[in-house]
């Protein structure tokens, strides 16, 4: 039975009613004089309040200065020592305050996040303050975070899906440091406990952050809390992160990760593709949900709900700060490997070639518009939403309008960009599986090299 | 002051649909849940997966609504959608801008009358299921670990016991008189509860449930199923190989307390004090001082639920997992002194103190999301599905947090004592096969 988005409807289903307008919360915006960037919305939902520090250096910074990962490292001892307290006492202060603090790195980021009961934000603020600006970076904590760190590195190099965005970042990015997601064990065992704290006086400063608050306070009084808990901070931001020229790609190439025992093929395909700034983004993001970006997409009902062929395919964007990228995605059975990449790409090679319907157009533009109202429920989905405008320093009224420049997209638009950046041509297919199943239909769609887990040729 | 305020108002149709209101207008934007009361356990013998399987295919189809028409309808009118299957109960769900109601109701109330799937639609959901298992737990390091690798250990029952998301024989033998069946038998009005979040006016929303869902036939009560244990005399174990991953694992078990019995409310902060993060005692002893360990979480109905969305047997769970050079022995040894000395000092008061503004944190928390950023009060629907499924009270999601708040150190080592039994443990091993990198 063939399934289109064009089958016929039932004459009852309900019309939708008439829509009540979605407001975006007040934002209050400010800059502290020591260069901290502040942004706080108040939100009533429940009685906590969430908060994100960040700094605009991550591990695209460490891989650059020859020590990838070392971002993530520094992120996690981090929390294990400040001048005034050890691990322990930490540990005990945040369960006391009905706090959660994570910390981390992604490329272009570092991150101190974290969520407790409203009544309690001002020790809470303290406390992130103190992991800011007076970490210790014990021996021991560093030494206990190494060897979990390299434990979970040989974990993600035998899962399918951390093998092929890994593969992809490489063949996508050459030598530039978005090529690298994560250490090598020996990169790892290479640490020193002075280069960590060394990241850490560099990037951990007040003019390269930005804070995002979000929860059930009062704006002014928030401010002023702010203030008291970061104003004595002091230090100049590092210097931009360098752009090294990336490697020029010409035609489909395959890559494959060979992983002994695999049951099923892990398929990645994907090229470079644009950053949040681009004009293009929101063009990109609607013939990105058209394709294959929301349950009711081309490729869901193509390789999942015709075929069978896989549970979650799915397609996305992603934007890092200073290139993007695009990524088609599924795991499959080994025996419908070259079955799958040839649907990929029909529709890859449909959308390019033909405009969308208008009743497709309409759907999917409603639907991002209403995911975008979906955000505003939870103090989280606002967070997020924020911090992705400032940290990508999009236009100030971005979130206010993004319903109506979504609304007045068209098919030519759709159209326009799925043949600049679903680069169906010169795309790269990573598949990660046991190379006995999967080899000889994954060499069909073009030359091939195979590495195994550690990236080592064979 | 330790009660909460949220909304609830409730009403029963004629057919017997349970009718849940929450309103909150801040947002235009509504969650709207079916939960049946019918889980994994529940599943028929020789259908091991079934309750899984018979999930997909509700949206495969129903009589005025064909194959992909109610995600299509949802993702259109700026929605998203979902549904799980749990021990005891399944839902579907979807969050949507308010103004898509009606026609979220229509679909729920399409899908509760009548599905109309064929034998095409469960091939192909078939075969999506077993791409799922591969998926998540095949083709994974540590996949299933260990909430499919405890429960053959720890149960004699086979509604307990069986493999929840299916051997591939069952799910090949499944046939699609099996999906009627199962669809008549749980699946009536009087099985499931409907509800209501966000931007709805409890008036409106009762008229709309009685205008889609009133006239459903109300169907025969569905058969209560035995899910009871006899009580365990000696500590079970099992071992379970790790295809991909070098880490040596445990997972230890031990049998929870009933829901809402004053021991459930003492072992919730008995399990605080024991998983509640890197201060939590387990962690803190195995990960960060000893050193045996490199990851050591757990909790009650860990780690596919929580503490209020099971109805019948479940664990109190421990995931370890440790070093080479440390054995299972010396690891397990090692988690027993943590458990010993609960067992034999209790715990203080200071230390009860902040495990209680934690649980109360984690539970506002839990309410207002729970399931990402898009699904706003995931976790209060879950919250009034089951207390309604299994209580017939939605509001104890305002009253419960007294009974956590109100227990007492002594309290906590009592359960400790009684709950934390060497013979009443259960013991799952999960041995690497492999060597690193090969």
């Amino acid at each position: 039975m063939a399934i289109t988005p064009d089958v016929e409807l039932s004459p009852n289903i309900p019309a939708l009613g008439p829509e009540r307008p979605v407001v975006w919360p007040l934002q209050s915006r400010a800059k502290l004089a020591n260069g901290l960037e502040i942004a706080l919305v108040e939100s009533h939902t429940i009685p906590k309040f969430n908060g994100q520090l960040f700094f605009r250096s991550g591990n695209a910074a460490a891989t650059a200065a020859s020590t990838p990962g070392l971002a993530g490292i520094t992120a996690s001892v981090l929390r294990t020592g400040t001048a005034k307290r050890a691990s322990q006492e930490i540990e005990e202060a945040l369960r006391g305050m009905g706090a959660d603090l994570s910390s981390g790195s992604s490329a272009d980021t570092s991150v101190i996040s974290f969520a407790g009961l409203a009544d309690h934000r001002e020790p809470l603020l303290q406390l992130v303050a103190e992991l800011a600006t007076q970490a210790s970076f014990p021996e021991a904590e560093f030494e206990r975070e190494r060897r979990q760190l390299l434990e979970g590195l040989r974990i993600e190099r035998t899962t399918p899906g951390f093998l092929a965005g890994e593969r992809m970042r490489q063949v996508l990015f050459g030598k530039h440091p978005y090529a690298t997601v994560a250490p090598s064990e020996a990169q790892v065992e290479s640490y020193r406990l002075p280069q960590l704290s060394q990241f850490y006086r560099q990037n951990y400063c007040p003019a390269n952050a930005l804070l995002v608050l979000v929860g059930d306070f009062n704006a002014a009084e928030m401010r002023a809390q702010v203030e008291r808990a970061f104003s004595a901070w002091q230090g100049a931001a590092p210097a931009a992160a360098a752009d090294p020229a990336l490697p020029e790609i010409h035609g489909r190439r395959v890559h494959l990760v060979h992983l002994p025992g695999a049951v099923q093929a892990q398929i990645t395909v994907g090229n470079r593709a644009i950053t949040r700034q681009s004009p293009d983004w929101q063009r990109a993001t609607l013939a990105n949900a058209i394709y294959g970006g929301a349950f009711h997409s081309r490729l869901v009902l193509n390789i999942r709900e015709q075929k069978g062929y896989t549970y979650s395919p799915r397609s996305a964007l992603h934007a890092l700060r200073q290139h993007g990228f695009f990524t088609v995605s599924a795991a499959v059975r080994g025996e419908v490997v070259a079955a799958t990449l040839s649907e990929m790409f029909y529709e890859l090679d449909r959308i390019r070639a033909l405009p969308v319907s208008e009743e497709e157009l309409a759907d999917a533009r409603n639907y991002l518009a209403g995911l975008f109202s979906l955000g505003l429920g939870t103090q989280d989905g606002i967070a997020g939403q924020l911090a992705s405008v400032l940290l990508e320093k999009l236009p100030d009224d971005y979130l206010e309008t993004y319903r109506a420049r979504i609304r007045v997209l068209t098919a030519e638009d759709v159209l326009e960009a799925a043949r600049r950046y679903f680069d169906s041509a010169n795309a790269q297919i990573v598949v990660v599986g046991d190379r006995a199943h999967v080899e000889a239909q994954a060499a069909l769609f073009g030359p091939m090299d195979v590495v195994d887990a550690q990236g080592a040729a064979l | 002051m330790i009660d909460l305020k949220i909304p609830i108002e409730t009403s029963t149709l004629a057919n017997g649909l349970r009718v849940v209101i929450s309103p909150d207008r801040t947002a235009p934007i509504a969650t709207v849940g079916v939960y049946y009361n019918i889980g994994f356990r529940l599943e028929p013998r020789g259908r091991s997966g079934f309750a899984h399987l018979f999930e997909h295919m509700m949206f495969q189809g129903s009589a005025n609504a064909g194959k992909m028409v109610h995600i299509r309808l949802i993702n259109s009118s700026g929605g998203v959608l979902n549904g799980s299957t749990h021990y005891d109960v399944t839902n579907y769900y979807e969050s949507v801008p308010s103004n898509a109601l009606e026609r979220v109701l229509w679909l729920e109330a399409d899908r509760m009358r009548a599905l109309k799937v064929d034998d095409e639609n469960l091939r192909n959901q078939r075969d999506v299921v077993k791409e799922e298992v591969r998926v998540n737990v095949l083709n994974q390091p540590y996949g299933g670990f260990p909430w499919l690798d405890l429960p053959p250990v720890a149960y004699r029952n086979w509604a307990n016991a069986h493999n929840f998301y299916g051997d591939f024989a069952d799910l090949d033998a499944a046939t699609l008189a099996d999906v009627q069946a199962f669809f008549r038998t749980y699946y009536a009005p009087s099985n499931a509860v409907l509800l209501m979040l966000g931007d709805v006016q409890p008036e409106e929303g009762f008229l709309l449930a009685q205008r889609h869902f009133g006239s459903i036939p109300a169907g025969p009560p569905a058969p209560l199923a035995d899910v009871s244990e006899a009580p365990q005399i000696s500590e079970r174990t099992g071992v379970v190989e790790e295809k991909f991953g070098a880490l040596p694992a445990l997972a230890i078990g031990f049998p929870a307390p009933v829901r809402l019995t004053p021991d459930w409310y003492a072992a919730a902060m008995l399990d605080q004090a024991l998983h509640g993060g890197r201060a939590g005692r387990v962690y803190r002893r195995l990960v960060l001082e000893k050193q045996i360990a490199v990851d050591a979480e757990g909790g009650i109905h860990y780690p596919v639920g929580d503490l209020f969305d099971y109805n019948g047997p479940t664990l109190m769970v421990t995931r370890i997992m440790h070093k080479p050079e440390h054995s299972a022995e010396e690891t397990l040894a090692e988690y027993q002194n943590v458990l010993d000395e609960v067992k034999q000092k209790g715990i203080g008061e200071g230390e009860l103190e902040q495990l209680k503004i934690k649980f109360r944190s984690d539970y506002f928390s839990m309410l207002e999301g729970g399931h990402g950023s898009y699904i706003p009060r995931y976790g209060l629907m879950h919250c009034m599905a089951c207390f309604t499924l299994f209580d017939n009270e939605p509001r104890l999601v305002n009253t419960v947090l007294r009974g956590f708040l109100e227990v007492t150190p002594a309290a906590v080592q009592a359960v400790a004592q009684k709950y934390l039994v060497p013979a009443e443990r259960s013991i799952v091993f999960r041995q690497p096969v492999a060597k690193v990198g090969a």
